[in-house]
């Protein structure tokens, strides 16, 4: 990671200051499939940068009780130190500062043995300060406030992205009590009335002749 | 400062894709780790009529002559190839979706080193983000500021349609729960008449068979 820092010349790095202002941060929400443990790696570029996301876990037909141990987060940073973590949930968000650029490494533990995928999203973003104010003179400070407006605009679309997502697990939820409520239901009136056959045909046997001779 | 921006963005546009081919790998996107052996894949549920924009490269960890060969390949929800190459380090897919549901891209090694695995940086954009604004930036002869500004202003036609879609679709979700709350109450009510039902027929069919036995 250090060579290839090194080997980005100055003036790319002010076209890298440059780019950030005009290009925006920005993923699409991915969804992988956790096993055992499931890591990706986002990297951040800036000290101080706000590392924002949240994921949750989509169901399939499993549907999880209620001493299901959920999914664990466990954000490291290129030091080796967990940042963040988020033990044993079905989705959340998440948001730290970044202590230091370099890459991170977000891990998803599934401790279960069914394995379950999981929808995350992961954004960085970067308000440039007056540090780099004062070393790229092509930014001024509307760059600033334009970069604040668009991180806004981006935790609102994240908000959204991670409502839409918990949305589709409701409506899993919700399409599966319907379907088991018809399910249990034809079972049930069918073991009722196989259960009353059932008691009149043990009944009559009781009583039959070869049985009541000797007993009536 | 409009000809000092224009003299610096030119030079920045080229730049731009020149840096996604080798510096962004990592700026913008996510990194996957590949098993050794195996596919690592990772889907997203998209709407029809949506674009997607992506890139992938091997990311250079070791030395810079021993580079995983891998592998890609994009699946549409119906089980259609959209994208597949073999033998290669880098590439970079475009389509837009014509169903909903999960399109699934999944890469693998490829090269004969198969105890080393390999990580894939994945840029991944979909919808908005997927907009060239380089060439609405050319077409419309804006720039800078206006620019910036203008992207917000997608940024937010676009949060305006997540809400729409996502009020309409919690619509639909209360409408299947109030049905299946209707349901449980029709049902319970069904199932405490079947079961007066059946005992009355029981009791009718057992009094029959006892006077025909000339027990009562």
């Amino acid at each position: 990671m250090e060579t290839r820092r090194r080997s980005i010349g100055l003036a790319e790095v002010f076209l890298i200051v440059g780019l950030l202002a005009t290009v925006p941060c920005r993923l699409s929400a991915l969804s992988v499939t956790v096993n055992d443990v499931e890591c990706v790696y986002e990297f951040v570029l800036y000290e101080g940068d706000t590392v924002s996301g949240n994921f949750v876990v989509v169901d399939h037909d499993i549907f999880w009780n209620s001493d299901h141990p959920g999914i664990d987060l466990v954000v490291t940073s290129p030091a080796g130190n967990t940042v963040h973590s988020l033990k044993g949930t079905s989705g959340d968000k998440f948001e730290f500062k970044a202590p230091r650029g370099g890459m991170y490494k977000f891990c998803f533990h599934n401790p279960n043995r069914t394995p379950e995928t999981v929808s995350f999203y992961i954004h960085v973003g970067h308000i440039p300060n007056e540090h780099d104010l004062a070393k790229d003179e092509h930014l001024n400070p509307i760059n600033v406030k334009i970069a604040e407006l668009r991180e806004a605009l981006e935790s609102v679309t994240a908000e959204q992205r991670y409502l839409k997502a918990r949305e589709v697990r409701h409506r899993h939820t919700n399409e599966s009590t319907r379907r088991r409520l018809t399910f249990y239901t034809l079972t049930e009136y069918l073991v009722l009335a196989c259960a009353s056959g059932l008691q009149v045909v043990y009944i009559r046997r009781l009583f039959n002749k070869s049985v009541a001779y000797n007993r009536v | 400062m409009r000809l000092r921006d224009a003299v610096i963005r030119r030079p920045a546009v080229v730049a731009l894709l020149l840096c996604n081919m080798l510096l962004a790998p990592g700026v913008t996107a996510v990194w996957l780790n590949l098993p050794a052996s195996g596919t690592k894949c990772v889907s997203e549920e998209i709407q029809p009529n949506v674009v997607v924009l992506a890139d992938y490269a091997v990311v250079h960890e070791g030395p810079a002559d021993g580079l995983p060969i891998i592998s890609a390949k994009v699946t549409s929800p119906y089980g259609n190839t959209l994208h597949h190459k073999e033998h290669v380090t880098a590439g970079q897919f475009a389509f837009t979706t014509t169903e909903s549901g999960n399109y699934l891209a999944c890469f693998w090694i490829d090269s004969g080193d198969k105890s080393v695995g390999a990580s894939v940086s994945l840029d991944w954009k979909i919808g908005i983000a997927a907009k060239d604004w380089d060439s609405v930036a050319k077409k419309d002869k804006i720039e800078g500021v206006e620019l910036e500004l203008t992207k917000l202003e997608a940024a937010v036609q676009a949060i305006h349609a997540n809400l729409l879609y996502l009020k309409s679709r919690e619509a639909e979700m209360r409408e299947v729960s109030e049905k299946t709350n209707a349901r449980v109450a029709w049902f319970s009510i069904m199932s405490l008449s079947v079961c007066i039902v059946v005992s009355i027929l029981q009791l009718w069919h057992l009094k029959g068979y006892f006077q025909k036995k000339k027990l009562i």
